[in-house]
């Protein structure tokens, strides 16, 4: 298992470097160097990892104990490669090093030292994003999920002092802890039902009927919490929308790609436990559809460009869990692998725009399809595919999420998923046309994005139209899984491309009228829907929710737990020790330094003495 | 006979020293203990031991009683302040030793008494035997005395 | 006379001289009652030693009797002392080791 072994430890080895050596981490570019040089290590490690167990036809277990136990199974670490968790791992170490390379222009203004510092966050995200992946239990994969809530803290907050950035990446961290208390609980109540962490062991356990019932709802639901928390379903994705104050690479990476996909990551792994729970699948799907929905409502509202981004993603991610609730976890998958193609695409396309206009309003740019022609020609391919417009891979993904939800026998939900595609296409056209093609000028200087910058954007522009092709080759990975799961639905009834396509297009079209061609006044539209419109920019006052349950309920028990331990807990001690001042200064008086006074004392030990002698 | 002599004797015991506690004027109340250590010698004598009944009125009454009137003339015998402090828990206690030792006293079983003790021959030869060393060292403690009291009570204190 | 009423007599001016000693004032009056004490146990010890006829009783009381006379000697030094550092021989004020 060298090759999963060297994934891990090129990011970590560049984080232990970068962080252990000052000067080296201070030096700017040659910092850069280290960690670009470690993720590509592990970039190459992984894809030998894929290769090989794509050619052995059979997952790949490697584990060693890590706490003996004398009663009951030793918790053991390991490192689980098998079709799901190898390809992951490319995703992840070939997003990242794009990232990476993408940010040494992107970054380039910042002093050495924050450069530096850049480049050992990424490295340990990098890290634990892998471990994640690759590990073979839950609790593993709980702690590499917090060290990538940590990695993601850190680099929200990159630029933390700026006030906002610093809130953003205390609310993600907070938001998505609230998860992982669910998510903790869960492990343990499976563990305690099953005896064990590792998912091989556990999925045997489930088939075989021993890990069953109330149990195993309430580990799955827990675990599914700690996905809610990462993924940004409703109502956890409060934090996402903020965490655009974070540099853009940043964006695309985490908050596209990798991080925010590893709840989604989590809950394809643990397909078969929630095929024997359909009440928590349910929920899972609910709130999928439910989240999609309310997304894409709010991007429609949204002006600037990194939001509209993350209120995309929020719905591609409802998009995602929906199928993993509806049954259909390899679709799911596919779509977070095109997903993580187009989204981190068009975060750095929309890195590129801001980078040359110097602002994030897509209504102050305007004209730039002849100045920055690559950067639109890859910001249109991301539209195309983020619509699900034939033959983008968009297309295909989107379509086999809908046929899967179809087929399980949730016609609302489907027709809900539908109509948001159609919101998704209207928005992202609204947001590219505007920008690209609207009628202001552009402020400043804007030129086209240097090297660094554009061979990222190419690379995944050209993958987010091939990588759907023929639509079967990456869910062919799965058949190396440890949980093959065949697509048991047929094949998916004809008129759901043609659903899907028109949806699109007329989500497209739409925009296309009323931004491009102004056939309709959309600020009109806005204004005469004035009170939704309101509730959406209040993004359905859930934000708000939260700070009133804070406010009025948290912070008045706190206070009320205060005064408890300063008046009750502490006047309890206080007056042990008023007790012990009283009666020492009352017992003081008995040392009167007159002798006398002792004598009494002495007179006192002889009658005693007498009377224990010979008895009255 | 002998019994009339033990209830006089202890009468005046008893009074001497009620009279040794409450006496106003410490002076009175020295020669009140003289009362008491002559009525003690009385006892002594009445117990068949003559010899520490004059032991006990020389070196008592002539020795000890002298020097407690040098030093009240010296150190001054205070008349104006009141005689007791916290009387009642004084008086207290001293009922509740008393009663112990009474009734502990009571409980005694009553021997005859033997021939009586009389010898001062026997007390002689006790003394330079059996006790020789006690005897000695007490002349020791004696010597210690004098000079401890001379170094305590002496005027120029610049040594 | 029986031995028990010698002791019960003993007795008496033993508790007589341990009030004198517990609420006298002055220091001297303290140590005119512990003499009173001293008396009192020697008055126990010869009545003891008489009812059993053993002469040994009066050496004890003879070594006492010496032993008390350097005390009181002693004793005596001290109050002078006192009298003239502390300016008082009142026991009340000669306090201290107050706690």
């Amino acid at each position: 298992m060298i090759d999963a072994v060297l994934v891990l430890a090129g990011p970590l080895a560049a984080f232990a470097l970068l962080g252990i050596v000052p000067p080296l981490r201070r030096s700017g570019k040659p910092a850069a160097a280290v960690a670009i040089t470690g993720i590509g290590v592990s970039l190459v490690a992984a894809v030998a990892l894929l290769t090989r167990i794509h050619a052995a036809g059979a997952p790949s277990i490697a584990e060693i104990v890590w706490a003996p136990m004398t009663t009951g199974p030793s918790i053991t670490l390991g490192l689980l490669a098998d079709g799901l968790s190898a390809s992951m791992a490319v995703l992840v170490a070939f997003i990242a090093l794009l990232v990476q390379v993408y940010s040494l222009s992107y970054m380039k203004d910042e002093p050495k030292p924050s450069f530096g510092r850049y480049y050992t966050y990424h490295s340990l995200f990098a890290f634990a994003m892998l471990g994640l992946v690759l590990a073979h239990n839950l609790l593993q994969t709980y702690i590499f999920w917090e060290l990538v809530g940590l990695g993601s803290y850190l680099l929200i907050g990159f630029w933390f002092e700026k006030p906002e950035a610093s809130r953003a990446a205390l609310k993600a961290f907070w938001t998505t802890r609230l998860g992982d208390v669910g998510f903790a609980i869960g492990i343990v109540i499976l563990w305690s039902s099953a005896g064990t962490f590792t998912f091989t062991e556990l999925f045997a356990k489930v088939d075989g009927g021993a890990l069953a019932g109330t149990a195993l709802v309430l580990g799955v639901a827990g675990i599914y919490l700690g996905a809610m928390g990462k993924s940004a379903q409703f109502p956890f994705h409060i934090w996402l929308p903020d965490a655009m104050e974070g540099p853009t690479p940043v964006s695309a990476l985490i908050h596209a790609a990798t991080m925010v996909a590893a709840g989604v990551y989590l809950m394809v792994r643990i397909a078969p436990l929630l095929a024997h729970t359909p009440q928590v699948a349910t929920v899972v799907f609910a709130i999928g559809v439910l989240t999609a929905f309310l997304a894409a409502s709010m991007a429609l509202v949204e002006n600037d460009i990194k939001r509209i981004l993350a209120f995309s993603t929020v719905s591609q991610l409802g998009f995602m869990m929906a199928a993993c609730g509806a049954g259909a976890p390899s679709a799911a998958y596919f779509h977070l692998v095109t997903h993580a193609f187009f989204k981190a695409l068009l975060f750095l396309v929309a890195g590129s725009l801001i980078h040359a206009v110097h602002t994030n309003d897509i209504f102050k740019m305007g004209r730039l399809t002849r100045i920055m022609p690559v950067t639109c020609a890859c910001f249109a391919a991301g539209a195309l595919a983020l619509s699900g417009v034939f033959p983008t891979a968009g297309f295909f993904s989107k379509d086999e999420m809908l046929a899967g939800v179809l087929a399980a026998g949730h016609p609302v939900g489907f027709a809900i998923l539908l109509v948001t595609a159609g919101i998704t296409a209207f928005y992202t056209g609204r947001a590219f046309f505007v920008a690209t093609m609207g009628s202001t000028d552009s402020p400043g200087h804007p030129h086209e994005a240097p090297l660094p910058m554009k061979l990222p954007l190419v690379v995944l522009a050209v993958l987010a139209v091939v990588a759907g092709v023929g639509g079967r080759l990456i869910p062919g990975l799965f058949a190396t899984s440890i949980a093959p799961l065949a697509e048991a639905h047929g094949h998916a009834p004809f008129f759901v491309p043609a659903l899907a396509t028109v949806s699109a297009l007329a989500g497209l079209v739409l925009a296309y009228v009323g931004y491009e061609r102004r056939g309709f006044d959309p600020a009109a539209v806005r204004r005469s829907f004035g009170p939704l419109v309101t509730v959406l920019e209040r993004r359905w006052y859930v934000d708000d929710v939260f700070e009133g349950v804070y406010r009025f309920v948290y912070l008045k028990v706190s206070n009320a737990i205060g005064w408890f331990d300063r008046f009750i807990v502490d006047g309890v001690v206080n007056a042990v020790t008023w007790g012990t001042w009283l009666g020492a200064g009352r017992l003081r008086t008995l040392q009167s330094g007159r002798v006398q006074d002792a004598l009494y004392a002495t007179a006192f030990g002889l009658v005693l003495i007498v009377w224990l002698a010979w008895g009255w | 006979m002998s019994d009339l002599a033990f209830v006089a004797l202890s009468a005046v015991l008893l009074a001497a020293a009620t009279a040794v506690v409450t006496a106003k004027s410490l002076f009175r109340a020295t020669f009140a203990l003289s009362g008491v250590l002559v009525a003690t010698a009385g006892f002594y004598l009445l117990l068949t031991a003559p010899l520490l009944a004059a032991v006990q009125v020389l070196l008592y009454t002539g020795g000890v009683l002298t020097l407690v009137v040098f030093a009240l003339v010296v150190a001054g015998s205070n008349t104006e302040d009141a005689r007791w402090r916290k009387p009642v828990p004084a008086a207290l206690m001293s009922l509740a030793v008393f009663a112990a030792l009474a009734v502990s006293a009571r409980k005694l079983p009553e021997t005859p008494p033997l021939r009586g003790l009389q010898s001062g021959k026997d007390v002689g030869r006790l003394l330079f035997s059996d006790y020789l060393v006690p005897f000695e060292l007490l002349s020791v403690l004696l010597l210690g005395a004098v000079f401890g009291a001379l170094l305590i009570a002496r005027k120029d204190r610049s040594v | 006379m029986t031995l028990g009423n010698l002791l019960v007599v003993a007795a008496g001016v033993f508790a007589i001289g341990l009030f004198g000693v517990l609420a006298r004032r002055h220091a001297i009056g303290v140590l005119l009652s512990i003499e009173l004490m001293f008396n009192a146990v020697n008055l126990a010890i010869v009545a003891i030693a008489w009812s059993k006829g053993l002469i040994v009783g009066v050496v004890l009381v003879m070594f006492g009797i010496a032993i008390t006379v350097a005390e009181i000697a002693v004793g005596l030094a001290l109050v002078l002392l006192a009298s003239r550092v502390a300016k008082s021989v009142v026991l009340d004020d000669l306090s201290e080791l107050k706690g």
